[in-house]
């Protein structure tokens, strides 16, 4: 998506922040903003997801909109 | 398409133990001592194929490296292959790298999935693969150092190392290696690259995606109590397939391959057979399971519910089997990743 001019940002669960970097980093965007909800993600009940999606929305609006203005 | 770079080289000391002391410390092993990739090693592996040194063979993810000849052969000359056995992991690099196979998938994920080589054709008997005794076993240096390579080559090129862009939660034994050869002279079918669109006399190398393997010791000598029983070992509910509608693999004894021809059972009845017997009300799955198993196969089932009878596969014809192994009345059952599927290669 960067490379075609979009702004983008990666979600993932903190099991795979190590992952989620390295590929960025692989792929030529070390710089990629990676959102991290709490691990384990799978497991959560829908209220619990809403609960984490709102908790976390804003921050993740910021990041988005910093890699925007990249 | 050539690489971008050659592989890169550096001096070490003369001394077996200081170069693994190097390689354990930069992560280029799996654990194991190597065989010191030397540019002469290096040149006596890339003297067994046509391909130039710099030709890009793949694109590995999860670190989306460059898997050149060059860097395929030193992977192996690391292994302990013999320079003969280059070609195979030429076409086993290519195989992994195919969409449909999803090695991004295999290599990132928590599943345990490792990649089994199953070798077809003439290559079986040129490289001494085994097929027979102990196939999936120790004791044989191709299968070993075959199966042994590619996972070097995935790690070493593709990136994927273990708590880094690995994220299996425990892994698995094979995926050290994981390697055989089909016993095609015991077979009393046709051979599975036959079966894949090849000609016979061609060699070829099959990638599956395995979560593990299964012993299935049954001493019945009736095909649909054989299949049966088999079928019962093959339903749980902890299983990827049912939740993607798989592609389930077997390597079935020679003894029970005859069971089941004497049966009268042809491949596709023995699929379809299976494909019937193994299908499991999705109750029997956590409801975490049925929610997966309703975002993969809506397609199929519509709305899922506790009694719909899920399938293991979405058709017989994803399931397959091989015959392996030698004298007992031991098949394997060997689950597969679900969201992937098989490729097969000839081997040039």
């Amino acid at each position: 998506m960067t490379k075609r001019g979009k702004a983008a940002l990666t979600i993932c669960s903190t099991a795979f922040k190590t992952l989620g970097h390295a590929q960025a980093s692989a792929l030529g965007k070390k710089d990629l903003p990676i959102a991290l909800m709490p691990h384990p993600f799978g497991l959560r009940k829908r209220e619990e997801v809403r609960a984490i999606a709102e908790k976390c929305v804003d921050d993740i609006a910021q990041l988005m909109t910093k890699a925007g203005s990249k | 398409m050539t690489a971008s770079t050659p592989a890169a080289t550096f001096e070490a000391l003369d001394d077996l133990d200081a170069i693994n002391k190097l390689y354990r410390e930069r992560r280029w092993s799996d654990g194991l001592p190597i065989v010191p990739p030397t540019p002469e090693r290096v040149a006596r592996m890339l003297a067994c194929t046509q391909r130039k040194r710099d030709d890009v063979i793949a694109i590995l993810p999860p670190g989306f490296g460059e898997a050149t000849v060059e860097r395929i052969a030193i992977n192996a000359v690391m292994a302990g292959c013999d320079a003969e056995y280059l070609p195979v992991l030429i076409a086993a690099t290519d195989a992994v790298a195919q969409a449909q196979f999803n090695i991004q998938g295999i290599e990132a994920t928590t599943n345990p999935a490792a990649v089994w080589l199953v070798l077809n054709g003439p290559i079986v008997q040129q490289l001494g693969v085994n097929a027979t005794f102990n196939c999936l076993g120790q004791g044989t240096w191709a299968n070993a150092t075959l199966g042994r390579a590619m996972r070097l080559i995935l790690q070493n090129i593709g990136g994927a190392l273990p708590g880094d862009m690995d994220r299996a939660t425990q892994g698995q034994p094979a995926k050290y290696t994981f390697c055989c050869g089909e016993n095609e002279a015991q077979s009393p079918w046709e051979p599975l690259h036959v079966e894949r669109g090849f000609a016979r006399e061609v060699s070829t190398v099959t990638v599956v995606p395995a979560e593990g393997t299964l012993n299935m010791n049954t001493h019945s000598k009736d095909a649909e109590e054989l299949l049966r029983v088999m079928a019962e070992s093959m339903v749980h509910p902890t299983s990827n397939e049912y939740c993607h509608g798989g592609e389930p693999w077997i390597v079935f004894a020679p003894e029970h391959a005859d069971i089941l021809k004497a049966g009268g059972l042809s491949k596709r009845d023995i699929k379809e057979r299976l494909w019937e017997l193994t299908k499991m009300p999705a109750g029997h799955l956590s409801v975490k399971e049925i929610l997966r198993a309703q975002a993969s196969r809506a397609d199929e089932y519509g709305a899922i519910k506790p009694d719909t009878l899920l399938s293991i596969a979405r058709t017989p014809d994803d399931i397959w089997f091989i015959v392996a192994g030698g004298p007992g009345t031991h098949s394997v059952y060997v689950p597969c990743f679900g969201n992937s599927r098989a490729v097969t290669r000839e081997i040039t």
